[in-house]
């Protein structure tokens, strides 16, 4: 091995080396690297970016799935009858509501967690917190909703029987109803969510904290200044670049949230959980005979919409210089 | 805390330095028995009676260690459905790894022409619902090969489902290797294969770790495709089933439930519990930083 590599590069050096033989080297290694992208390609394109514009196209036919009639194209039909369609701006405005719920606790508690859990100094403690915080984070997804439909649940739940038999604030002719559809659900899973990502965000948090040199607040604490003075002026500006992630991140996954309403809600049109997602679900795979090109399009519209919040979100939170 | 550090404060008494201390780690602790509390309160279902699952108690007055068992001989779709989540998350996992890693390996050390448009779309695919909008022409797409209502049909769109992802961590983790090993390795005449897997591979373990268990956990709870793609329970995968499944009736008593629910999520706590020192450092390496 050590022989044959020592003549090897003896014959490498010694080589002149033309430009022809160069750029067929160069050509070579091109062609390799795109045989080792080669299977994420295809997956990628075929599931992710083909079906994009495979729908985007829909959403300019009248297609339906189950008719045996051909697609035609219609132009901009669906997306004027979807735009002039009330129902459409109330789904939207039920996501932005959720997101609305969500999106703050989901970044303060964290936030508040990660200053906390900063200061632990003993080594043990501080990795038995973090391993504890990461436990939500490693349960799928399902299997968070399955959990918190047992907790909100009206007849075992943990959270009623608190309510009615411990404390005794509500009796159970009127104890809450949280989820099904009712006024409850969009907090109740903007709860549920929070509990989700509460150690995951906390972690990301104290990856930032962890890169910010300890003598700075010491010494800025020597100098007089206040807790809340090093958090505003050292740490939060620490914090901005994760920050911003983060609430880009959240606010993309908490408008387009759909097994949540699937699981939760159901598909009656007067309930909060139908947003947008589930108004687009609906028409597409419940509906008479599956108008897919009407749910192309409030797909799109839903898409489109988020994308261009998430545009404004990053210039207001991109880090200044 | 170093000697350093504390001569450094202005004198405070010990109590006060302690009473920051000890109500720090009270609101720790308050938010710890919240993320466990949920968990616990399964655990302790499936181990009660069923008249004692009714009553709401945390603690039960008779338990009953037998659910277990009781489901595994009784629920003749438990099995299916464990197998389905079992082989569906396994392949699933393999492949996006496998590909993940091949593409992080070429887009950082091959350094093929057009790889900066590559980064690009997958960096866009993560801020675009795609998993909600594409659903329409994914069903269509099985359908069209014929897989509606076939499990091993779903590995296909799982794949994608966090290869963008995974694809982006390897890159910042593979970025952390030299570029130097990597030349040094091919002067060596070593294929790129055999860089990758010999020399470059081992160096990222960490962010192999990460890739593993976002993947795992993602494919083992996705609900919006299974329950799409597929019609018959004995089709479906284990969470699906049990979002599904309306409980206290029959088969699916609340202990039952409760029994199952520890059994498809434990295995996933246990496995990160374990790996949590890697699981770390990767996540440092490649999500943080990346």
């Amino acid at each position: 091995m050590v022989e044959t590599t020592a003549s090897d590069r003896m014959t490498t050096s010694l080589a002149p080396q033309s430009s022809l033989g160069e750029r067929w080297a160069a050509l070579r290694n091109t062609m390799s690297a795109w045989w080792f992208l080669l299977p994420a390609i295809v997956f990628f394109v075929g599931y992710q970016v083909y079906p994009i514009f495979r729908v985007l196209w829909i959403s300019f036919t009248d297609y339906e799935f189950l008719s045996s009639d051909p697609a035609q194209f219609v132009g901009f039909a669906n997306y004027i009858t979807a735009l002039n369609d009330p129902l459409m701006w109330a789904s939207l405005w039920r996501a932005a509501l959720f997101t609305l719920m969500f999106l703050p606790g989901t970044i303060i508690l964290p936030l508040l967690l990660a200053i906390l859990i900063d200061k632990v100094t003993n080594a043990k403690l501080a990795t038995f917190y973090r391993v504890v915080l990461l436990i939500p984070a490693v349960i799928p997804s399902t299997l968070v909703f399955v959990l918190w439909k047992w907790m909100y649940n009206y007849q075992v739940g943990p959270i009623n029987h608190f309510l009615v038999d411990v404390t005794g604030l509500f009796t159970l002719q009127n104890a809450p109803q949280w989820l099904g559809g009712t006024p409850l659900t969009l907090p109740a899973i903007a709860v549920m969510e929070w509990w989700w990502g509460l150690g995951y965000h906390t972690i990301f948090f104290l990856a930032g904290l962890a890169a910010i040199p300890k003598d700075l607040p010491e010494a800025a604490r020597i100098d007089g200044a206040s807790e809340w003075k090093i958090f505003w002026h050292i740490t939060r500006p620490a914090l901005a670049p994760i920050m911003m992630i983060l609430v880009v991140l959240r606010f993309g996954s908490a408008m387009a949230v759909i097994d949540e309403y699937l699981i939760f809600g159901g598909f009656n049109r007067d309930t909060p959980t139908y947003t947008w997602t589930i108004f687009m679900y609906d028409q597409a795979f419940k509906l008479g005979l599956w108008r897919q090109g009407f749910a192309a399009a409030i797909g799109m519209i839903g898409a489109l919409g988020m994308m261009v919040v998430m545009v404004i979100l990053i210039r207001i939170f991109r880090p200044k210089g | 805390m170093s000697d350093a550090a504390l001569s450094a404060k202005p004198e405070r008494s010990w109590f006060a330095e302690n009473k920051a201390s000890i109500i720090r780690h009270g609101v720790i602790n308050i938010f710890m028995l919240i993320i466990l509390a949920p968990l616990a309160w399964v655990l302790m279902m499936s181990i009660k009676s069923r008249p004692d699952a009714m009553r709401g108690d945390f603690w039960p007055r008779k338990f009953d260690f037998g659910t277990y068992a009781y489901v595994f001989e009784k629920i003749d779709t438990l099995p299916v459905n464990l197998w389905n989540s079992i082989y569906v998350t396994g392949l699933t996992t393999l492949f996006t790894s496998i590909f993940a890693i091949l593409a992080g390996y070429a887009l950082v050390h091959m350094r093929p022409k057009g790889g900066g448009i590559v980064v690009v779309a997958l960096l866009v695919s993560l801020y675009f619902p795609t998993r909600v909008v594409s659903i329409i022409s994914v069903y269509e797409i099985q359908s069209s090969l014929g897989l509606i209502n076939k499990t091993w049909g779903l590995i296909l769109p799982y794949i994608t489902l966090n290869l963008a992802i995974s694809i982006l961590i390897m890159r910042s983790v593979f970025q952390l290797v030299p570029h130097e090993v990597v030349e040094a390795a091919k002067v060596d005449g070593a294929g790129p294969v055999r860089t990758l897997w010999e020399i470059v591979l081992p160096m990222a373990r960490n962010g192999l770790v990460v890739i593993f268990i976002v993947n795992f956990v993602t494919a083992w709870g996705e609900f919006l495709l299974c329950s799409t793609l597929t019609n018959d329970q004995t089709a479906r995968t284990m969470p699906v089933v049990l979002a599904g499944a309306q409980g206290g009736l029959g088969q699916w008593s609340w202990p039952n439930l409760a029994a199952v629910y520890m059994i498809v999520v434990t295995p996933g706590i246990i496995a990160f519990t374990f790996a949590q020192k890697l699981f770390f450092k990767g996540l440092m390496e490649g999500v943080v930083k990346g």
